[in-house]
């Protein structure tokens, strides 16, 4: 979590791209078939689910039975009743699986919690990278201490708080996505903060000295010279903190009860159980819809995500 | 931008560019800046103020006083003029969140487990015995009658209009009590009912029937706690308390037969076994501790899911670890052909949000209709299973199902730290080592495998902290089953967390606060033991400079 080890691992990435820009000696295929066939069976691994989900979202046959890597029948079908919210489910009747709800709830969310984490995980950065005051040392102690204790543990605190400060102020209590939103929120001083704090220290005080002499304020430094120099650090803590909140159940299971205020893992969970063999086409079809942004966004990022995951350690 | 990918050196400072954003933070920052700042100090005091109109409505006066002095602190502190609050302006904001959503619910979580907090002690004190005044009404042997009539008075609220056929008198029964009606003013019908009420209307047809539920809860007191309680939509039947609560003697005594509950100071009323329901929330010191120790049907399920939380856990990280670093040796080689499509392939299942991928591997694995048996032409129980070994009972389908599905989502993860950490290894340690006669697997086991630890071996202690309370990869997968038997909350591959969660929320036998609580911080005092190894070794503390 320290700021050698965000720099150190980040050092790694140029590294790699130097290895594979290295005057390429030929390798004899009778020396590497071995490695090769690793590789292969590896990706075979990697890819199998994939390969499934793609070919039974195109499936005609929406049954778990008949899943297989070549469609039968490619159709969007399963797309279709998915989007207006009209699958058959065990019995032939319609389960109820408002999808495009889902999908919203859970982008709200994230993405609020990933640009307000950021925010104030940066803004507390800076005072812990920039200035030396009273208790500087036992608010940081205090928040190793805190995050410690993973949020989702004390889940039936929270979900009694919610609960009763619902009854007072219905607008953030049970079933609200701002509840959600705010009860994350708790966690943003956090990891988050720390991993900004390491790269915050990179960043010489020159740059914040020279601002200074010519007549910026403190707020001015922070929003003109230090956040713009870190924003491809942001982006990654942002990014990290989108995939973490998105992946989030146990507090939003909690909190949502509506079916159609769920967000995408609840109501995906809710949705399939119990009925993976009749419902597995639409669900691939869903699954594919929500994987496909997040992971194009993460394959983009790759490079600086490695660094940021490698000091945070947020997932995995 | 590029920054993140080679830090700045700090010798050299990085030439600043302004770019886009650096521009448009720039514009906003000056004059601009200060108006966003007031505005948004306005902004959250008249939030504040809308909020302090909402809890004084609501009476809770503690709640508004600490509102008060939080506004005018975070207030001063923007306004004032002075210098030495301003780290308190940028430390604000995460901290008032911080407070709230993750201070209070563990210092309430603290509460909590040492309290009886669960289903049937949900109420305070006073309300549990009003309660229990309430449902101790029963029908006395010779309990009196009523010809019935829902009505609704002039406003519309529901009363009933009341035909004593035995008195021969009429009454008006709301929730307040029975007042007598003149018998002028009412018709009677031929089975004695009331066909109509002057100053009533009287409810009949379809309405009457959407009235059943409440109904069933309305009650018109009378006279020594007994009450008349709608049976139906036509008889209305006098109930009397079989209890009576004498105040003085803090005890609950049966009317019938003198019996006596008292309170057992762990929030009911007992006498010997027999309990007075509800109970109430009180604090009950260490039981629910005690109960992890000493209650058989808590401890057996507990210990086994203790168990296996760690072997979960270690599980996977060793798994992972040992598959991605070999992936990395094998593939991590100068000049093989294919190095960077293999790298991106084997980075997809990290790239997929793994909630969707744990519910993907559900499917898959599923014992009856699942693609992995059907591939591989195998008949395997991999969610609902039980042991594999009749004499090993610890290891079953499940628990096998859960770690591959954990390992297949945490490999990559090592795959490129490992990847990461081999490249950053001089090259001219492996090369002396080859020099003074080293076989490939001596300089692996002596020289690369040593220096590979120290860069991932923090990581690895963070990866446990985590996969300990990972709650998705056990609870989408399996949703913590398969069960022994029907009555038990704890599944074969719950693990702590996930256990915690169906104690407090999702067991669908009742809600037991208190002991969710005690198990999350054992929860708490086990990860804080982790963290505090793995600070410990890599000495991260040194960064609080």
């Amino acid at each position: 979590m320290s700021s050698s080890e965000l720099a150190s691992t980040t050092a790694a990435a140029p590294a790699a791209a130097a290895a594979v820009k290295h005057p390429r000696s030929r390798l004899k295929f009778k020396d590497t078939w071995w490695r090769h066939a690793v590789g292969v069976v590896a990706m075979c691994a990697a890819l199998f689910p994939v390969v499934y989900i793609v070919s039974s979202s195109f499936n005609s046959n929406s049954s778990l039975q008949s899943a297989q890597v070549i469609p039968s029948h490619v159709t969007l079908h399963n797309f279709g009743s998915l989007l207006h919210n009209n699958v058959k489910g065990n019995t032939g009747a319609k389960q109820d699986a408002p999808y495009p709800h889902w999908f919203l709830n859970s982008m709200l969310i994230s993405l609020l919690t990933a640009l307000a984490t950021t925010v104030l995980g940066a803004l507390a950065a800076y005072a812990f990278s920039r200035f030396r005051f009273k208790g500087r040392r036992g608010g940081m102690m205090g928040l190793l201490l805190i995050q410690m204790f993973p949020q989702f543990v004390a889940v039936a605190a929270i979900y009694l708080i919610v609960l009763n400060v619902g009854e007072v102020f219905p607008q953030i209590g049970l079933d609200k996505l701002a509840a959600v939103v705010i009860v994350y929120l708790g966690g943003a001083m956090g990891v988050q903060a720390w991993l900004i704090k390491g790269f915050f220290d990179t960043i010489p005080t020159e740059l914040d000295e020279s601002a200074r002499v010519d007549g910026a304020t403190a707020a001015q430094i922070f929003w003109g010279v230090v956040m713009p120099l870190a924003a491809p650090v942001l982006a990654v803590v942002a990014l990290i903190s989108f995939v973490f909140t998105l992946n989030e159940f146990v507090i939003a299971s909690t909190i949502l009860q509506t079916t159609s205020h769920k967000t995408l893992p609840v109501g995906m969970q809710l949705f399939i159980s119990n009925s993976y063999d009749k419902v597995w086409g639409p669900f691939a079809a869903g699954a594919l819809l929500a994987a496909l942004p997040v992971a194009a966004l993460f394959m983009f990022l790759q490079r600086w995500i490695v660094s940021g995951l490698t000091a945070g350690s947020v997932k995995g | 931008m590029s920054t993140a990918s080679t830090p700045p050196n700090p010798a050299e400072p990085p030439a600043f560019h302004p770019g886009l954003i650096a521009r448009s933070i720039a514009f906003f920052s000056g004059s601009v800046g200060l108006g966003i700042k007031v505005a948004l100090l306005a902004a959250s005091n008249a939030l504040a103020v809308w909020a302090l109109y909402v809890l004084a409505t609501h009476h809770r006066w503690p709640a508004l006083g600490v509102l008060v002095v939080a506004t005018l602190l975070i207030d001063w502190v923007y306004l004032a003029p002075v210098r030495w609050t301003l780290p308190a302006k940028f430390l604000i904001p995460g901290t008032v969140f911080l407070v709230g959503f993750q201070i209070i619910p563990i210092l309430f979580t603290i509460d909590v487990a040492f309290s009886n907090y669960s289903t049937g002690h949900i109420l305070a004190r006073d309300q549990a015995i009003a309660a229990i005044k309430i449902n101790s009404l029963q029908p006395p042997a010779n309990g009196r009658q009523y010809d019935i009539a829902p009505a609704r008075d002039s406003s519309g609220r529901l009363v009933l209009v009341m035909h004593d056929e035995t008195g021969g008198k009429v009454y008006l029964g709301t929730p307040k009590g029975l007042t007598e009606l003149s018998k002028s003013d009412v018709t009677i019908g031929a089975t004695g009912q009331p066909t109509a009420a002057k100053g009533y209307k009287l409810i009949t047809g379809a309405e009457l029937f959407t009235l059943d539920q409440q109904l069933r809860d309305y009650k018109v007191p009378t006279s020594g706690g007994a009450a008349i309680q709608p049976q139906g939509t036509a008889i209305g039947v006098e109930l009397k308390p079989t209890l009576r609560y004498d105040s003085k003697r803090n005890v609950f005594v049966r009317i019938t037969d003198g019996k006596v509950f008292h309170d057992n100071g762990l929030g009911s009323f007992v006498s010997g076994p027999d309990e007075l329901e509800p109970g109430w929330k009180t604090h009950i010191g260490f039981r629910n501790f005690s109960r992890i120790i000493h209650d058989p049907l808590v401890r057996k399920p507990f210990l086994s899911i203790f168990v296996w939380t760690f072997v979960f856990a270690a599980a996977t990280v060793f798994s992972s670890f040992a598959v991605g670093l070999f992936l990395a040796i094998v593939l991590d080689k100068r000049g093989l052909r294919f190095q960077k499509l293999y790298r991106s392939v084997l980075v997809i299942p990290y790239a997929i949000p793994g909630f969707l991928s744990l519910l993907v591997w559900a499917g898959l694995l599923n014992d009856d209709f699942g693609v992995i048996n059907r591939v591989f032409g195998i008949h395997v129980p991999w969610l609902f299973g039980g042991n594999v070994f009749s004499w090993l009972p610890f290891i079953s389908w499940p628990r096998i199902a859960v770690v591959l599905v954990s390992v297949w989502l945490t490999t990559p993860y090592f795959f490129l730290v490992s990847m990461g950490a081999l490249q950053s290894i001089p090259d001219e340690l492996t090369e002396a080592a080859r020099v003074d006669g080293g076989g490939a697997w001596q300089i692996f086991r002596r020289v690369t495998l040593p220096l590979l630890l120290v860069a991932v071996a923090p990581l690895m202690i963070a990866s446990f902290a985590f996969n300990f309370n990972n709650f998705n990869n056990v609870y989408l997968l399996t949703g913590g089953g398969p069960y022994n038997g029907a009555s038990s909350i704890a599944g074969n591959t719950d693990i702590l967390i996930s256990y915690t969660y169906k104690l407090a929320i999702a067991s669908g036998k009742g809600s037991d606060y208190g002991l969710a609580s005690a198990v999350a911080i054992i929860i708490f005092f086990i990860v804080a033991g982790i963290s505090g190894v793995s600070f410990w070794r890599t000495k991260s503390l040194e960064s609080l400079r």
